[in-house]
């Protein structure tokens, strides 16, 4: 009897504690980072779908024991893609919410929040924005996604190395996405010995391209890079094809959307996009990405290249805490920017290797997708440098 | 070249000639600067795009479906907002502020309901094309310039002979010496803002047929019907149509000449100039200079 009330004393003392430690894991204080997006307004359909992906990351990064035991969390902010809130929303991260580091998006909002973040002193990641003012807004705010040097200058080198193209012609929306990437493509093709033979614009109220469009096809260039939006890129190019035009057309990641498919069909004839993420056609974790989304969404993701940074940018955060932690360092934006540039290359794992430049800029890889007979396929790949 | 930069000019001026004869013909009749013209725009794009492709209807009963329900939202704007602001005798001012904000408030709700992403009538815009004499011509460009074509003859035609028509313009002239006749000056207006509201449908089923719309776009087209009113000759319903291919053409041939960035400031400094110097219209100066020749 008396053993056996031993026995059972051991096992309800084995049991208390082990439910003790169990406990105290659970409430350990979590590693929290912000995370300002639009989550109401026009950008909403975008955003939430991006916070949607940082938050499985949060999910599976925690499962697996989070930061040494600790649990990491997302302040979730909503910006509506507004400059101003995105201040307020900013404002509070550094001073209520005392995040060291937070992530946010849309160029705008990334601008207005610069100096937010360089007063206080709290690293700001932007995930998303690809204007390369995005490098130039301060001491503390870097960019984990690749900005417009990275794919303009990697297809304008392929265009001439790979495909033995010499002449070029270079079609953009006159806006801040058409201006820079169409003059950095000119400089690209032109400095390794091609020849740009007519460059033309149009306005983003545009609603007919055929004078622009009959001077490129005067100039008879061998490849067209075409720098322009989602919502005009297929009627350009459904001009151009109508109006005979049929060279190789290239662009960039924003185009790269079934609605270009859909909207041209088999007349989109030859174009090859820069993805600047990989997809489930060749990196297997996407697949299961997209599983996951249709499993409990029952859709693909708004913007998949985008949620795929924004996800992977949980693994970047939990990546600087490991460090700020390991050197015993408090838990500052000044740390965690330390910390940025000490560890610099991220493998994560939707979108691959992520290296974080000094000079604020990002390398990664380019995906190059071809449109063959009204499909994307895979093509090549650039590696980061 | 020379040739397909006019034919495509004067098709693509297709929807621009409906935006600026429906807005003429609103300011012609109730001397309304009518900035609600977006909203219906937007209206009848959404409705037709809504029923085509969430409702899988077939065109003509999805332009059915936007033709009823622009008329009705032009219907009631004049019914209940602009009724309203007559009975109390608004000043001008008030009518441009509440259109803008009406526009506004249908951009941002359309918004609520369809996002931002901008979409067409139908899934796929590429229309085929048949080369006729060395100009490319696309079934889009016939379609349009025949929808067109048909909408300004029909207009001409009821504004002339029928009944309804002649009241109309009696009511533009002088609202008060109409009623003098027994002419409803308010179902006059009403009556030119369900055409206006049928001439918009149309012009969003060409336009959207071409290109992607998205919910602020209107608000950025209405500027040309603007202009083109004005150049046309504030009154002068089809000088407006003829100023529109007119601007449309020096878009067009400006591409030519000099960088596509400078097209919107060369368009506007003639704008401006037409303003400035001949305020009675591009097209009427020219007609009076004709006439002080003859």
């Amino acid at each position: 009897m008396k053993k056996a009330i031993f026995v059972l004393s051991v096992l309800v003392l084995v049991l208390f504690f082990f439910s003790a430690d169990y406990t105290n894991a659970q409430t350990k204080e979590p590693y929290r980072f912000g995370l300002a997006m639009p989550m109401t307004g026009g950008q909403a359909l975008f955003g939430a779908d991006q916070v949607q992906a940082a938050l499985w990351a949060i999910e599976d990064i925690n499962a697996k024991g989070g930061i040494n035991g600790r649990p990491l969390e997302a302040v979730v902010l909503d910006t509506q893609a507004d400059p101003k809130l995105g201040i307020s929303m900013a404002t509070r991260l550094a001073t209520v919410e005392k995040v060291p580091v937070f992530v946010t998006a849309w160029s705008s909002v990334v601008a207005a929040v610069a100096p937010v973040a360089n007063r206080q002193k709290v690293l700001c990641l932007s995930v998303g924005a690809n204007s390369p003012k995005i490098a130039e807004l301060g001491e503390y705010v870097y960019t984990a996604y690749p900005l417009a040097n990275v794919d303009i200058t990697g297809v304008a080198k392929y265009a001439f190395n790979k495909m033995n193209k010499r002449r070029a012609a270079v079609l953009y929306i006159n806006n801040d996405t058409g201006l820079y990437a169409a003059r950095l493509y000119q400089e690209v093709f032109k400095k390794i010995g091609g020849e740009i033979v007519t460059v033309q614009s149009y306005e983003p109220t545009a609603t007919d391209y055929t004078g622009a469009l009959l001077q490129i096809k005067q100039s008879n260039p061998d490849i067209i890079h075409l720098q322009g939006l989602v919502a005009d890129s297929p009627q350009v190019i459904a001009q151009m094809r109508q109006l005979g035009i049929h060279q190789t057309v290239t662009s960039y990641q924003g185009i790269y959307n079934q609605k270009l498919l859909d909207q041209l069909g088999e007349a989109a004839g030859d174009i090859i996009i820069c993805a600047m993420a990989p997809d489930d056609m060749f990196h297997a974790p996407v697949k299961a990405y997209l599983e996951r989304w249709k499993a409990r969404k029952g859709r693909t993701p708004y913007g998949l290249p985008y949620t795929q940074y924004v996800g992977d940018s949980a693994y970047i955060v939990k990546a600087l805490y490991e460090w700020v932690e390991a050197k015993k360092l408090p838990f500052t934006g000044e740390n965690m920017r330390k910390a940025l540039l000490a560890v610099r290359t991220f493998e994560t794992p939707l979108v691959g290797k992520i290296i974080v430049n000094e000079d604020h800029t990002v390398n990664s890889a380019t995906y190059l997708i071809r449109v063959v007979k009204g499909k994307f396929t895979y093509m090549d790949t650039i590696p980061a440098e | 070249m020379i040739l397909q930069i006019i034919w495509t000019s004067i098709t693509s001026s297709s929807y621009y000639i409906l935006f600026a004869v429906s807005f003429a013909l609103v300011l012609k009749v109730t001397k309304i600067w009518n900035f609600a013209q977006p909203g219906f725009m937007t209206t009848a794009f959404y409705m037709m795009y809504w029923a085509t492709n969430n409702l899988s209807l077939p065109i003509p009963l999805s332009l059915s479906i936007a033709l009823i329900i622009t008329i009705l939202a032009s219907w009631a704007v004049d019914k209940y907002a602009f009724g309203t602001l007559r009975r109390v005798k608004s000043g001008g001012f008030t009518f441009f502020i509440f259109t803008l904000i009406f526009s506004e408030f249908v951009a941002y709700l359309f918004t609520l309901l369809f996002g931002t992403e901008p979409f067409t009538v139908f899934p796929n815009i590429f229309s085929p094309v048949i080369p006729v004499g060395g100009i490319v011509v696309s079934y889009w460009d016939l379609r349009a310039v025949t929808i067109t074509g048909i909408l300004l003859a029909g207009l001409y035609a009821f504004l002339r002979w029928s009944k309804p028509g002649r009241f109309l313009i009696a009511v533009s002239n002088n609202d008060r010496l109409a009623e003098l006749y027994g002419i409803s000056s308010r179902q006059a207006y009403t009556l030119s803002m369900v055409l206006a509201g049928i001439l918009c449908t149309f012009g969003m089923y060409i336009l959207g047929t071409k290109i992607a719309v998205h919910t602020h776009l209107s608000l950025s087209l209405i500027l040309f019907a603007v202009a083109a009113t004005v150049m046309g000759g504030i009154g002068n319903v089809f000088s407006a149509a003829m100023a529109a291919v007119f601007l449309s053409l020096l878009q067009g041939f400006s591409v030519l000449i000099i960088p596509s960035r400078w097209q919107n400031l060369l368009l506007y400094f003639f704008f401006f100039m037409v303003i400035i110097t001949m305020p009675s219209g591009f097209l009427s100066f020219v007609r009076t200079m004709k006439g002080r020749r003859e």
